[in-house]
């Protein structure tokens, strides 16, 4: 089974990021993650991956924390709803 | 469990310890099945009877708390996988093991599942707990997608037919919805019951000052509202109400469209708005409060619910509540709420011309307007009350603790 199998695979790279943010478990400041850790998470180039965090971020379905330095990434609320609704 | 007979020697459950299972519940709202649980389970403690309703969790709610007599516990979803699927398998390895925990202390007379999102560990708990299962469906894969177009469709609706399978009684929203189930699973129809949503309209008995509420909005006052609130997906039909705007602007000037909810459709509705030339006249809010829900909805001219595929439409019982006149798609439990020019005007499904010409009729006649209101409202009050559909779910309940 592929990560995104049949139903999306066609997404945009953002929303499929999200997803897979979302999935994981990345939804709570706890679970954040590093921009590299996404990168490797959803197979993406590193620069892709920060293209597509700064579109989740303007849209507000991420949010970011940064401790020493290091930016952290999780969804938030809205994110949330945005994966679930297509599931429902 | 407290039980006694009544004159015909059938045995009738008085209280009873209910395990309602659920992906939803507020303030994780997703779609519909979030407040038709809230309203249910609240009910259902006001009646007496103890609910515990095992949710997942959600940004700043708690892992517990007793809404209104309800004992609510949200599970933590302690690893998670890409794909979405997986994903919802292993959070229903969780729920179940919160439910055998509770289950050590409370013994469960009835589990209700609702939709097939946590059919597995509803099932799974029916087994080992030995209780009956009643499953609330919802909506259908099939209905949801148009059809089954790839695997993991064709695996949501094997979840579907698993849980209705397992499920000593099946209930559904709507006399639609009660074809649908019975025809795509096979089922027999005495296994079904219909009992319909409902709302708790006095959230909705309070006055607003419409101009500040438009204002807070970024809407001016002189604007008439067109709302429509739902998830943003292609079942909800948003694409003809944005179709239908150049028709109603022509005509009305005045007339906003504004647009609450969020889903994975909005870009593409973004881009439509600004492709036929009214995304100056197109607003989309996201997300809201219920709050902040009830205050636009009050203030609003119209409620517009285009839906292409809709097992039963709360949303048009929140119109009702508020007194908004409605224009609502001629299908699925729309159909049945909505009397056609006495509770609401019906559009054809996937028309926009249908859908300006209902809301230009409502937003040129006040008289017309104000009629489908006075007939909503009444029928808000005598059909579609959370204590009535309380008291039909008991009866289901009791129907499988017989059979």
């Amino acid at each position: 089974m592929s990560l995104m199998s049949g139903k999306f695979s066609s997404l945009p790279g953002e929303i499929y990021m999200l997803h897979i943010l979302h999935n994981i478990g990345a939804t709570s400041p706890e679970r954040a993650l590093t921009l590299e850790e996404i990168a490797r998470w959803t197979a993406m180039d590193p620069l892709e991956a920060e293209i597509n965090l700064r579109k989740l971020l303007k849209d507000r379905y991420i949010s970011v924390e940064e401790t020493l330095g290091v930016k952290r990434y999780f969804v938030t609320a809205d994110g949330i709803r945005k994966v679930l609704s297509m599931y429902s | 469990m407290w039980i006694c007979c009544n004159i015909t020697g059938h045995l009738l459950v008085i209280f009873m310890n209910i395990c309602m299972l659920s992906w939803e519940y507020p303030p994780r709202i997703v779609g519909g099945i979030s407040r038709h649980c809230q309203g249910l389970a609240r009910a259902l403690a006001k009646m007496g009877h103890t609910v515990y309703l095992i949710t997942l969790d959600f940004p700043g709610a708690p892992y517990y708390e007793e809404d209104e007599g309800v004992r609510v516990y949200r599970t933590a979803i302690e690893l998670g996988h890409p794909n979405f699927i997986v994903w919802v398998l292993l959070f229903n390895h969780f729920m179940e093991k919160k439910v055998a925990m509770l289950s050590k202390q409370e013994k469960f007379e009835v589990i209700h599942a609702h939709d097939w999102l946590v059919a597995p560990a509803s099932i799974s708990s029916k087994h080992y707990l030995g209780a009956p299962l009643i499953s609330t469906i919802h909506s259908t894969e099939v209905g949801r997608s148009r059809g089954l177009h790839n695997p993991d469709s064709y695996l949501i609706d094997g979840l579907e037919w698993w849980l209705t399978y397992e499920s000593k009684r099946i209930i559904v929203i709507s006399n639609s919805m009660r074809q649908e189930v019975r025809e795509h699973f096979r089922l027999p129809d005495e296994k079904i019951d219909v009992i319909p949503n409902a709302i708790d309209s006095s959230k909705y008995e309070i006055r607003v000052d419409r101009d500040d509420v438009k204002r807070r909005f970024g809407i001016d006052s002189s604007e008439r509202i067109v709302l429509f609130i739902g998830r943003l997906v292609p079942q909800k039909g948003v694409e003809y109400l944005i179709m239908a705007t150049p028709k109603i602007i022509e005509k009305h000037p005045e007339a906003r469209v504004v647009i609450v909810g969020n889903g994975w459709s909005k870009d593409y509705l973004l881009n439509l708005a600004s492709s036929i030339g009214c995304q100056h006249k197109v607003l989309f809010l996201g997300f809201l409060s219920d709050q902040d829900l009830i205050e636009l909805t009050l203030s609003s001219d119209v409620l517009v619910i285009p839906s292409i595929y809709e097992p039963f439409g709360i949303v048009a019982l929140e119109g009702m509540a508020a007194g908004v006149p409605i224009v609502a798609s001629n299908t699925g439990g729309l159909a049945e709420i909505i009397e056609h020019d006495k509770t609401g005007f019906l559009a054809y499904k996937e028309n926009p011309d249908s859908i300006a010409y209902g809301v230009n009729k409502i937003l040129s006649d006040p008289g017309y307007a104000s009629w489908l209101v006075q007939n909503a409202k009444r029928k808000i009050r005598e059909v579609y009350s959370w204590d009535a559909v309380a008291r039909k779910t008991v009866e289901t309940y009791e129907k499988a603790l017989r059979e």
